[in-house]
């Protein structure tokens, strides 16, 4: 599962709130499906949806 | 040799500094935003944390809140170029630095704004006298933290109130006195803040930037590249990216970030340090017959100017060089705080001293200034 973030320093900062919340990350390559989005992403198990979206509540992000 | 011109860059700077530099260059050599591979996602993370680390050291609490630029000029002009639009009032202190004079002034000339330089007066004694220099369309208050000529201090937190009550932004030019931790964007009711890295926050040349307690809906001063939405033919409206087109220099970037990191771990040594060398170098010129000191009783950074009666600032530059001092004269790119001296015909010598002075050094360069006197 990726979480795609609009602007390169939300990723960075998306990834420190989920580690700090106990979330495995893994940067890399924004699957090339929509364009308008930044070039890296972030990957993580799909189990732990719930987890993520509380984590980077009121960020701007899609999840594909 | 013995350096006195740390307002104009510091030297030398902390190992970690170097250090710092030498990591980036050697081990990561990439550019944030510019590519998924491993290494340049790291650039970019490490460009995440240098935010972060400069947004918590000037009271900002969003990193995406900090945009680099390549010294506090460019942010200053980012900034007004971006903000200011026909009609706009902006009012200044009279020691500001022509990093903010003439930005403003150009902007004058093409007829876009005017501006007004608040009297000394309002800074120091009749501070509620702001009142008589707003105007309807005034949008902006500026003020350098501190003089790059006499080293006093010129953000008065009691005017960044007022101006807010009265609806204005407040804007500092931090690029004299930011190492010294002697403001906080929240409790100083500050709104934006331009610093540059490698004067007193001990960073490298190349690198400076604009922080702001939000999100600024401003024009990016130039259009490139910047590692998002390349599908854009101009630059997106993305914060801060869209505002850094080009590639940055993040060698500058990752060591101002151990810069602050320094500095922070080191505040209190630095402080007392540079208090002790500028109250002992201002009361022994003081008991100089031969010297005329210029504000020497406000409250200031690690910075003093002076002259010697009869001789020319540029002839007391020469001499301290012959005798390995290096100090500045002339009009330190401060024609306003000139004008406010009535120093613009002569010039002044400026000393800057920094934590890494001796009290040795300080009691050599009174020694030369001592034996300069005028020629009979």
């Amino acid at each position: 599962m990726h979480i795609v973030f609009y602007k390169t320093n939300d990723v960075f900062a998306a990834e420190e709130k989920l580690q700090e919340n106990g979330i495995t990350t893994k940067i890399v390559p924004t699957p090339v499906q929509d364009k308008a989005y930044c070039g890296v992403c972030i990957n993580v198990r799909e189990s732990d949806l719930e987890v993520v979206k509380s984590s980077i509540d009121g960020m701007d992000y899609i999840i594909i | 040799m013995i350096y006195f011109d740390n307002a104009a860059t510091s030297r030398p700077k902390p190992e970690v500094v170097y250090k710092a530099f030498d990591y980036y260059i050697r081990e990561i050599g990439t550019s944030p935003g510019r590519g998924s591979y491993s290494l340049a996602i790291q650039a970019s993370r490490m460009l995440y944390q240098s935010r972060k680390t400069v947004a918590g050291f000037f009271g900002s609490v969003d990193p995406s809140c900090v945009v680099f630029t390549k010294n506090s000029t460019e942010a200053i002009n980012l900034y007004f170029d971006g903000l200011l639009k026909q009609g706009d009032h902006v009012l200044i202190s009279p020691y500001e630095h022509n990093a903010v004079l003439r930005p403003l002034q150009t902007l004058k000339n093409k007829g876009v704004i005017d501006y007004s330089v608040l009297p000394e007066e309002v800074l120091y004694c009749n501070k509620d006298r702001i009142n008589d220099y707003v105007q309807g369309n005034t949008k902006l208050l500026v003020l350098t933290l501190a003089s790059n000529l006499t080293g006093q201090i010129v953000f008065q937190r009691e005017l960044s109130h007022m101006a807010h009550q009265m609806g204005l932004t407040v804007f500092v030019d931090a690029s004299q006195g930011a190492g010294k931790k002697l403001i906080n964007m929240q409790d100083d009711e500050i709104d934006v803040l331009a610093f540059t890295g490698h004067k007193d926050l001990l960073g490298l040349p190349g690198v400076g930037g604009l922080v702001s307690k939000k999100q600024l809906g401003i024009t990016p001063l130039i259009q490139g590249g910047t590692g998002i939405h390349g599908e854009s033919y101009v630059n997106p409206n993305a914060y801060p990216d869209s505002y850094e087109s080009g590639t940055l220099n993040m060698p500058a970037i990752w060591a101002l970030k151990q810069a602050l990191e320094y500095i922070d771990e080191n505040i209190e040594q630095i402080r007392e340090k540079e208090s002790f060398l500028i109250d002992y170098a201002i009361e022994a010129l003081k008991r100089l017959d031969n010297v005329v000191l210029y504000h020497p009783d406000h409250i200031r950074v690690s910075t003093f100017c002076f002259n010697i009666k009869g001789v020319s600032s540029s002839d007391v530059v020469q001499t301290l060089d012959e005798q390995g001092i290096c100090v500045r004269g002339g009009i330190h790119c401060a024609i306003k705080a000139h004008e406010t001296l009535g120093t613009v015909a002569t010039g002044a010598v400026r000393a800057s001293l920094n934590c890494f002075n001796t009290r040795q050094e300080i009691d050599e360069f009174m020694r030369v200034i001592e034996g300069i006197r005028p020629c009979t």
